[in-house]
């Protein structure tokens, strides 16, 4: 710490803090235009310019260190004639269209304008008159009144490590515009419209939508993925029209990502469900709330009397609050009686726990989002965390500014491979085997810990299996050549510190079980703890659901997703569905289809009609996120409450809400009659649910040919996710479908000249569960023999083409591409 | 005459003025004229191939194309070549054994030369900068192979007790700069030569690089190995293809005879050195910017602290220096830091080399001793105005970013300090002498709209201040100036000084600064009566023809494209308003001042 004076204050500062940095966090305030404490300092807008005794020269806080001693004045005469002239300088061509901009009324520039703008200008007015640039979808750059502080050029390129946006030619004319004038493409993670101090940069979607002292802003929890970002929401007259990140507020200090900016008008859908739906033959009519439930009521205590409670099942959801959550185990539990309940966390997060606990001894396994920070050596393995995490992302983005050094393995160029030290390219689903095959480099030059290793279970039987993975054959069966296996190995043996990271979800088909195993394997030949195996739930509330008894418990006979959906064994009768669409998210869609077909009651409650949904006999419509309060659980264990922020859709209730009126119905009351009632219960089940720890274990896992291609399916099919969704549900989202509305086929540039597949054309899509059509893009980013295609949109089915293994894993499915219309 | 045979000549050298300059003027022909006609006349073949030499600048370019003959040791120096005249030098000098007295250069020739102290461009000119041997033969290389002899604390000192000062502008002790960087610790430094020579009219840099690029090499050397780098950069424009040209050359030499690569001069040391072309943005001379090209972003400067020498090129500690900084080192280290110190004055030591321009007779590259008066550079080098009817009205330094002297203080030596004291600075060397022909308004809106233009953007003082100064100085010069605007200038001039993020926006009201203290009456004047002393502002000239003066010589109404001038024979002139299109072609004819 030193200490300085600034305007007669005594404060202290960190060493290293600039003085702008110093008296800002001494809540003295500073003018400034061009300075985030996300961005190295820039020194652009001279308004920080301050006194410091004993030096001749004015000094820009910003950009100067403080140093023990100083004596500093910001606030003098002669400073406030410095700041004029700028203000003044900068006022004689920025056009006053206050009036009509979205910005007025938190413009730093309008601001600053009125601390020390001056009525009369010295200057003859020359107002820049450029057009904005509406072209690009949800951002609006306007030149005109650009201040050129940089700071959207800077956030863009430094910060996000995308670059969309440069300054263009120099001096006075200087624009900001994407390279070469075009169409703004990039990330739409929307930073820019948070860091642009005055009107340039604007929101499409919030445009002309309320002036902003109208808003009420309100913070909560971002619905989307497992980082739980805090977005500050701009409500206006009942509606959300806005987020925006704050400095300073959530695990996000101020950063979002383009789905939590722009996804959230999801919830105002026209498809919204707002009535309940019961089905009449093949058709649904609406009914009233009293209606419907005594018809699910009568419904599945009919079943239980004839099956047994074990013959009902339901399905809980990683979108809805931990009391939806915990509502619906204990309706499934203590109302039905039956211990078959899951969600889709036992394609992701459960797996990563199971594993964990197997390798680590170890329960709960929330991620530290600031772990990358100050690690040796970063090693994403088949994951870019930059579009599952995109806030988590940006922390190992920062570590690698700092001096980390990152290595990716991965079959396409993603944002972390090109931000990456090395690049270990690798073909698809071959994590397993590079992991071994470093392994076994790290074990023949004995490079692991050899005092942690002799206290973990398995390292004999671990030992052997590894003896096949010679770098030679690694490189055969990965692509990576040889020599990078052994560099890559010795890097992360000699490492200080490391981080192995992962992301697993049910929207990517090309690691499972196997990998993580295979990750936490090294972890411990490395003798590192569990902390440096970092894979992060995947959605808003999977870390939560999980922890509020979403799975089979393991001292009762439960079944869990596997065996309900896709077990050739008949138990199930009936479904109780909230908040999924097992039909289109889950893998091997023909077979959920199947096996709901052949249910005799099926549940379902959602904010939209679902293809699950359309196959329910009642349809209860659930208030989404924003329209209810409740807590998600972050991927780092951080309880955070989501507010109702709105007035639910429709009839729509809270999914709680509706199971506790269902048990009404049924005759049993849950002991629950408000929010505070579930939170109180839901704390003590968290208590009894901590099991002791066990021991660490070495996990044998090879290499599997999981794919099955064969000369009818060819090609391989890898489904992973893309930045602008998360999940199906911001498919619904108006402002995201702008930018990218339908499942596009990458296809490699080589393959489709062979099948003469011309770039947008539509191609069939069959594998040996089923076929779908497909628009088809020629890309050089997919290796050949390989099609790329995200899962998130419903309209494309993917799923009819996936595979489960028995192992509860996705696979690479083999496809096969023709032209549309063609029939095989 | 008696005629002499051609076998009677032992050695015969010919030394045409290949620059820039000389390429300009036609030295390429010359040399072609000359190799065409000995090889007809039946002169040796061997001797012939010597006997054709590029050389450097030589400095008089005001005297292009410039050529030595050199007959059996006996130089004879020729000016203002063309390719016609090589017939004759041959026929009669080469042959005849009698030079051509009308071409030979003439006593200003020496008068120019005589006056300079020579130690950087000694060699420019004399040697062929495409030739490494040229170089060594010379002693060329000594000086690095003798730094590598020493520890690099004891050249560091040998630097700092030389007096040597940055050649690029601003002064800054070379030694000491070395030091900051030599104590910095990192495993990786580097060494940046500077060759991004931006200021209009300049061109001392290329001049060096082009007449002999081992000079730089070889300071390069010194200086990476006295800082602890093992790898330099030198960032030149793109502008400069000859240069660059003679560069690469001289790499690939040195690299072949082991003064570049792996353990150079036979030590242990490795040095080597990459060229980076600038894409010719005046802001990449600015150290900071430049290391943002060259790190491939855009050419930014950032602020200071941290000096490059402890973050610089990729966050390594960096030294950036001058190519004159750099060229001047192999003779400090050759002869001595006494010898260097005992040139020059008690702050400034060494010698300068300047870029003589504008309204004087002599113009071209001059290396002068520091502390020499602006009137002995002027009067003796230059050979005085231009014009015999034009007097020295002052003279400009340091380009866009210094100021004007007025003809007054022209006793003034010319060091760091005392230009620096006169509101001017020493700049990189360019030096830009005007008569009296020449506007002030006029000359501080060129400097500024090429401060304007060449602003990067960043900081809003240089961006829109030097936008908004260049306004009022273009409504100054179209008669359109307001009463305030002096005032105004003043204070926004000052402001943009103290609050501008670089040494570009620093320094960037200079120009309009100092004119403003010596000539604000000019100013006035086109201000306060709407007309342009000397003329230059068209919208403001009303040209008149004064009675007395006027000597009835009609010169004025042949020149006279509109047909503006009434004159008969015995008549005084009258000049039409209406008719009148002030393009000055009268004013300029007029061999009695007589147009006002």
């Amino acid at each position: 710490m030193i200490n300085l004076e600034i305007n007669g204050k005594k404060i202290t500062a960190n060493e290293g803090d600039t003085i702008l940095r110093a008296s800002l966090n001494n809540d003295i305030y500073i003018p400034n235009l061009c300075d985030d404490k996300r961005l190295r300092p820039y020194g652009g807008c001279r308004l920080c310019i301050v006194e410091v005794e004993g030096q001749a020269r004015l000094m820009a806080a910003c950009s100067s260190p403080a140093v023990d001693g100083m004596v500093i004045q910001t606030e003098t005469p002669k400073l406030k004639k410095y700041r004029q002239t700028i203000i003044e300088l900068l006022l004689v061509h920025h056009p006053l269209e206050c009036p009509e901009c979205d910005k007025a009324g938190e413009c730093n520039l309008q601001d600053l304008a009125y601390e020390y703008g001056k009525p009369e200008s010295r200057f003859i007015r020359s107002r820049k008159t450029t057009k904005s640039d509406i072209r690009g979808p949800l951002i609006e750059l306007t030149s005109r009144r650009c201040i050129l502080c940089g700071k959207c050029v800077r956030i863009c390129s430094d910060h996000q490590g995308r670059g969309a946006i440069g300054l263009i030619g120099r001096g006075f004319p200087t624009v900001v515009q994407p390279a070469f004038g075009e169409t703004l493409e990039c990330d739409y993670c929307g930073q820019c419209l948070d860091v642009c101090p005055t009107g340039a940069i604007l929101s499409k979607p919030y445009k002309f939508t309320a002036r902003s002292w109208f808003l009420d802003e309100q913070d909560s929890i971002c619905p989307f993925c497992g980082v739980g970002c805090t977005l500050t929401l701009g409500i206006r007259e009942g509606k959300i029209l806005r987020a925006r990140g704050e400095q300073g507020k959530g695990v996000n200090d101020g950063n979002l990502c383009g789905r939590g900016r722009f996804g959230i008008d999801y919830i105002y859908s026209k498809k919204r469900l707002t009535t309940p739906l019961i089905k009449k033959g093949e058709e649904f009519v609406t009914a009233s709330w009293e209606e419907a439930l005594a018809h699910v009521a009568k419904s599945l205590t009919n079943i239980i009397k004839k099956y047994g409670p074990a013959a009902v099942g339901a399905i809980g959801s990683p979108r809805c609050t931990n009391e939806d959550n915990f509502a619906l185990n204990k309706f499934i539990r203590e109302v039905v009686g039956s211990d078959n309940i899951e969600s889709s966390a036992a394609f992701g997060y459960e797996k990563v726990q199971k594993v964990m606990t197997a390798a680590f001894g170890t329960n709960n396994h929330p991620v530290n989002l600031e772990s990358p920070l100050g690690k040796e050596i970063i090693f994403a393995v088949e994951s870019d965390l930059s579009v599952t995490h995109p806030i988590f992302g940006l922390k190992i983005l920062e570590a690698t500014r700092e001096g980390s050094r990152l290595i990716t393995a991965d079959s396409r160029e993603t944002k972390l491979t090109r931000h990456s030290a090395d690049w270990l390219k690798l073909m698809d689903g071959t994590s397993v085997a590079l992991l071994n095959g470093i392994m076994h480099v790290i074990t023949e030059d004995d490079l692991f810990n050899k005092e942690t290793v002799t206290g973990i279970a398995n390292f004999d039987t671990f030992l052997a299996s590894l003896k096949e993975y010679t770098p030679e054959k690694t490189a055969e069966l990965t692509g990576v050549p040889a020599a990078k296996i052994i560099e890559t190995a010795k890097a992360l043996a000699a490492a200080k510190s490391r981080l192995i990271t992962l992301s697993l979800s049910l929207s990517e088909n090309t690691k499972g079980s196997a990998a993580i195993k295979a990750a936490a394997n090294l972890v411990n030949l490395l003798g590192e703890g569990a902390e440096s195996l970092q894979i992060p739930a995947e959605y808003s509330n999977t870390y939560g659901s999980y922890n509020s008894g979403l799975r089979p418990d393991s001292n009762k006979p439960g079944k869990g997703l596997k065996e309900m959906l896709y077990d050739s064994e008949s138990f199930l009768k009936a479904i109780y569905i909230m908040g999924e669409d097992p039909v289109i998210n889950f893998p091997n869609s023909t077979a959920v289809t199947e096996k709901l077909k052949s249910l005799d009651f099926i549940v379902v409650q959602d904010i939209f009609l679902t293809a699950t949904a359309k196959m329910a006999d009642v349809v209860f419509p659930a208030s989404s996120w924003g329209e209810k309060s409740g807590t998600f659980t972050n991927a780092s264990s951080i309880d955070q409450e989501v507010l109702k922020l709105v007035d639910p859709t429709g009839q729509s209730v809270s999914d709680w809400m509706i199971l506790k009126n269902l048990s009404l119905t049924m005759g049993s009351d849950l002991g629950i009659k408000k929010l505070a009632d579930i939170q109180h219960e839901l704390k003590s089940y968290h208590e009894k649910q901590k099991a002791p720890e066990g021991v660490k274990a070495f996990l044998t896992v090879h290499h599997g040919p999981a794919e099955e291609i064969d000369s009818r399916f060819p090609f391989k099919l890898v489904i992973r996710d893309i930045l602008q969704h998360s999940g199906s549900m911001s498919t619904r989202s108006k402002s995201l479908d702008l930018v990218i509305s339908e499942a596009l086929l990458k296809l490699n540039t080589e393959d489709a000249e062979r099948l003469a597949i011309r770039d947008s054309s539509h191609v069939k899509l069959s594998s040996k569960n089923g076929e779908i059509y497909l628009k088809a893009v020629i890309s050089e980013d997919v290796p050949m023999g390989t099609v790329f295609v995200p899962s998130h949109f419903p309209y494309a089915r993917i799923n009819t083409l996936t595979q489960l293994t028995p192992e509860g894993d996705a696979v690479i499915a083999g496809v096969n591409i023709e032209h549309a219309g063609k029939s095989s | 005459m008696a005629s002499k045979n051609n076998t009677d000549i032992k050695s015969l050298v010919i030394r045409v003025c290949v620059g820039t300059g000389g390429l300009a003027a036609g030295s390429q022909e010359v040399i072609d004229e000359f190799t065409k006609l000995l090889k007809k006349k039946g002169v040796r073949a061997e001797v012939l191939k010597k006997c054709v030499n590029k050389t450097g600048c030589r400095g008089f370019c005001a005297k292009d194309v410039l050529a030595d003959v050199i007959v059996d040791g006996i130089s004879h120096t020729y000016q203002l070549l063309t390719a016609e005249n090589v017939a004759r030098i041959v026929e009669e000098h080469i042959v005849g054994g009698e030079p051509v007295e009308q071409w030979l250069v003439g006593p200003e020739y020496h008068a120019f030369h005589d006056k300079q102290t020579k130690i950087l461009l000694h060699e420019c000119g004399h040697i062929d900068p495409e030739d490494i041997n040229a170089y060594t033969e010379i002693g060329g290389y000594n000086g690095a192979r003798k730094a590598l002899t020493m520890k690099p604390e004891n050249i560091i000192a040998q630097i700092k007790d030389s007096g040597l000062r940055g050649r690029g502008g601003a002064g800054f002790p070379t030694g000491l700069k070395w030091e900051f960087c030599r104590n910095a610790d990192s495993d990786q430094k580097y060494i940046i030569c500077n060759a991004d020579e931006g200021d209009p009219g300049a061109f001392m840099d290329r001049s060096i690089i082009e007449g002999n690029p081992h000079s730089v090499i070889e300071g390069m050397i010194i200086s990476g190995y006295a800082i602890g780098a093992s790898f330099g950069y030198i960032y030149i424009r793109a502008e400069y293809p000859l240069a660059i040209e003679r560069l690469k050359i001289a790499l690939s030499e040195a690299r072949s005879n082991g003064f570049l690569g792996k353990g150079i001069f036979n030590s242990d040391f490795d040095f080597e050195l990459k060229i980076k072309e600038g894409a010719g943005a005046f802001i990449c001379g600015e150290e900071t910017a430049l290391i943002a090209s060259i790190e491939g972003k855009r050419g930014m400067p950032r602020s200071k602290p941290p000096f490059p020498a402890h973050k610089g090129l990729l966050g390594k500690p960096t030294v950036i220096n001058n190519v004159e900084t750099l060229a001047t080192l192999p003779s400090i280290m050759t002869k001595g830091a006494k010898w260097f110190s005992s040139i020059g004055t008690e702050k400034s030591k060494g010698t300068k080399v300047f870029a003589l321009t504008g309204k004087i007779k002599n113009t071209g590259l001059i290396e002068v001793p520091m502390g020499i008066s602006l009137k002995e550079i002027i009067y003796d080098i230059g050979g005085g105005m231009e014009k015999k009817n034009r007097t020295l009205k002052a003279v400009q330094t340091g380009g866009p970013s210094g100021g004007c002297i007025p003809a007054a203080n022209i006793d003034m030596p010319v060091d760091y300090e005392s230009l620096a004291a006169a509101g001017s600075m020493m700049g990189s060397g360019g030096m830009v002498v005007m008569d009296d022909l020449t506007c002030m308004v006029d000359m501080s809106k060129f400097f500024l709209t090429f401060t304007a233009n060449e602003s990067c953007g960043k900081c809003v003082p240089c961006r829109v201040g030097t936008k908004r100064m260049l306004e009022i100085l273009t409504r100054i010069t179209e008669g359109k100036g307001k009463s305030s605007d002096i005032d105004l200038l003043l204070e926004l001039g000052k402001d943009i000084k103290l609050a501008s993020l670089c040494g570009l926006g620093q320094s960037a009201p200079n120009p309009v600064l100092s004119t403003l203290h010596y000539f604000r009456d000019e100013y006035e004047a086109h201000i306060n009566e709407g007309i342009c002393p000397a003329g230059v502002c068209k919208s403001l000239r009303r040209y008149t023809v004064s009675d007395e003066a006027c000597k009835m010589c009609g010169k004025c109404k042949t020149v006279c494209p509109s047909d503006a001038v009434t004159w008969e024979k015995k008549q005084k002139a009258v000049i039409s308003k209406e008719k009148c299109i002030k393009c000055g072609a009268c004013y300029e004819a007029c061999p009695f001042n007589a147009i006002l």
